[in-house]
């Protein structure tokens, strides 16, 4: 909303944006990086989405008219630039706990101890790239700050990573900057995290765990590169809580999942990777950002048709608003992730379902009423001008969400079997599986191959 | 403290990084709503058709020859047509004749 502001302020056009009561702050923080710090905005009172007809009528008329008649006519406050330090600047010396202290103050950290940033510590991040410390490689909003390989060293450091992980972190940056993902959505209410997937020889010559407790912290290369992610975010993107970030409630970060290749390759079953356009054996990260989830325990059978019921009715359950991303705001971005343990894939490949099969049962199976669809984004999530029947009209969305004009018809949750996806990793031989639920156009699944640097070496374990 | 605790010393580096915007100017703003042409951006969120309505309504009562480019005719500017619609925006904004725009919902 702020972005199409500033498009229109640059075009020689005033703008006034709507602004609820609890989002001030935002507007404020946002508008810093689009360059434009005194964007005026209208105040909305409360929330709009708890309000009655009457208490809305109210408010706007008011309220909210007078901002918007003060923000088109009177002169804004002139804004003023603001001093930062410099891309390589010492900001603070001193002892663990004091540095600890003053980038806590700084609002640098994540709350817990960070390994302090030294240009030795940094030194030893950037000698495991070939890319030069001061390559730009994007500006990430919403604070438009430069993306350079040194302040990726920097987050690196302090997250607590190896400096072989460096690799691992710059490929991660180069998709966050990716436009698909769409990272200036970070701080949307929903707030959710991004999961990181490894692929790739790399995941044993680092040493990640893929096996059993894969999603727990506990193993340095999963938890110290889930945690760079979300300081990068923090520090670089600019996302910070009671800012630019205005999750509702929030999620810790999330440690990198690293796939069970041995198990792929042992069942003939393509890693995410190549899911992702690449090819077997590439060391790749792919990330999406997801709001929840939910385990799936004890999927019982020997045989696809006893355990894919279950799997399918766990998916639907994990679809609820989320199909904004389906029809709606999203528009086929909706990518459920389905996480299986190995023995259920190997259950599966041994019936001979291959990865497609499994994501076309999920597309003819996980579905849900056509009126429960519509009712979740026309009455539950206040968007009344959503119709099935008029986007199919409009050739906006695939024909299958409109054969009849029965309420009851079943209607996919995606538009493709390949929008589903599946990876395979945890523990070896017990049989459960994770449904994820994805944030759509607000964090698209994007890939990146990681790219190693002449003379890769690594050196743990060794 | 840090040399009397075994505490260290460390010269931490700062971990952000140099922002890459300018200040840019704000447009001049109008000297009236009075027969101008005003747009209505919305990002198909939070009730935002009804509170455009509303909006119409109060400022019609003050300024009766305002007129209004509906958010219909603008796209939605949130989600899967973000990049697109604000790309054709400017351009959009000159044809149709806007003087001012209203840019909603943050909420």
């Amino acid at each position: 909303m702020l972005r199409a502001s500033a498009v229109c302020e640059k075009a020689g056009v005033p703008t006034t944006s709507l602004v609820c009561e609890g989002f001030i702050g935002q507007a404020a923080a946002t508008s810093i990086g689009l360059g434009m710090p005194t964007m005026p905005v209208a105040f909305v009172p409360g929330h709009t989405g708890a309000q009655s007809k009457d208490e809305l009528r109210r408010n706007i008329l008011g309220v909210t008219v007078d901002r918007v008649i003060d923000n088109l006519t009177a002169a804004p406050a002139t804004a003023r630039e603001t001093s930062e330090p410099g891309a390589r600047d010492i900001v603070f010396s001193g002892g663990f706990d004091a540095v600890n202290r003053y980038f806590y103050e700084h609002e640098f950290s994540d709350g817990l101890p960070v390994v302090p940033p030294t240009r030795e510590k940094v030194a030893e991040f950037l000698r495991h790239t070939d890319r030069d410390a001061d390559e730009v490689l994007g500006v990430i909003l919403p604070d438009s700050r430069a993306a350079t390989i040194w302040s990726i060293a920097v987050n690196g450091v302090m997250a607590g990573c190896r400096p072989e992980y460096m690799p691992i972190l710059v490929a991660l940056v180069e998709a966050m900057l990716d436009p698909a993902y769409g990272v200036e959505h970070s701080g949307n209410t929903p707030g959710g995290e991004t999961l990181i997937i490894l692929n790739g020889p790399i995941i044993k010559e680092l040493g990640f765990n893929y096996t059993q407790g894969v999603l727990r912290d506990g193993f340095l290369p999963n938890t110290s590169v889930g945690r760079f992610w979300r300081l990068y975010i923090r520090n670089v993107a600019g996302f910070l809580p009671h800012k630019n970030d205005k999750a509702t409630f929030g999620n810790t970060w999330r440690v990198v999942l690293a796939e069970n290749e041995d198990v792929l390759n042992k069942i003939g079953w393509e890693p995410n990777s190549v899911e992702m356009g690449f090819k077997n054996g590439d060391n790749t990260v792919t990330i999406a950002r997801y709001t929840g989830g939910n385990l799936v325990s004890s999927v019982s059978g020997s045989t696809p048709e006893e355990m894919m019921p279950y799997l399918t009715d766990a998916v639907v359950k994990q679809t609820s608003w989320q199909i904004m991303f389906t029809v709606g705001m999203g528009m086929g971005t909706l990518r459920p992730l389905i996480l299986l343990s190995p023995i259920l894939a190997e259950t599966l490949a041994k019936a001979g379902w291959s990865k497609h099969k499994v994501k076309q049962y999920f597309f003819d199976h996980a579905r849900m009423t056509a009126f429960h669809f519509e009712r979740q984004l026309r009455d539950w999530t206040l968007k009344p001008i959503w119709n099935l029947a008029e986007e199919v009209r409009a050739g906006r969305i695939p024909k299958i969400f409109h054969e009849s004009n029965d309420p009851d018809r079943m209607v996919p949750i995606v538009w493709k079997p390949e929008d589903f996806m599946i990876a395979v990793s945890g523990d070896p031989l017990r049989t459960n599986a994770y449904v994820f639920a994805h944030n759509g156009v607000l964090a698209y699944t994007v890939g990146r191959r990681i790219k190693l640097p002449k003379d890769w070496q690594p050196t743990l374990g060794k | 403290m840090s040399s009397t605790d075994n505490d260290g010393h460390y010269a931490a580096l700062w971990p952000r990084s140099p922002r890459q915007t300018r200040l840019n100017k704000l447009a001049a703003r109008l000297a009236t709503l009075e027969g101008k042409t005003v747009a209505q951006l919305w990002d198909y969120l939070f009730r935002g058709d009804e509170v455009f309505a509303l909006l119409e309504e109060g400022l019609k009562a003050k300024y009766p020859g305002i007129r209004f480019v509906s958010w219909r005719d603008i796209g939605n500017t949130h989600g899967s047509d973000e990049r697109a619609v604000l790309a054709a925006l400017p351009k959009k904004l000159k044809e149709l004749g806007v003087d001012a725009a209203i840019s909603g919902m943050g909420c």
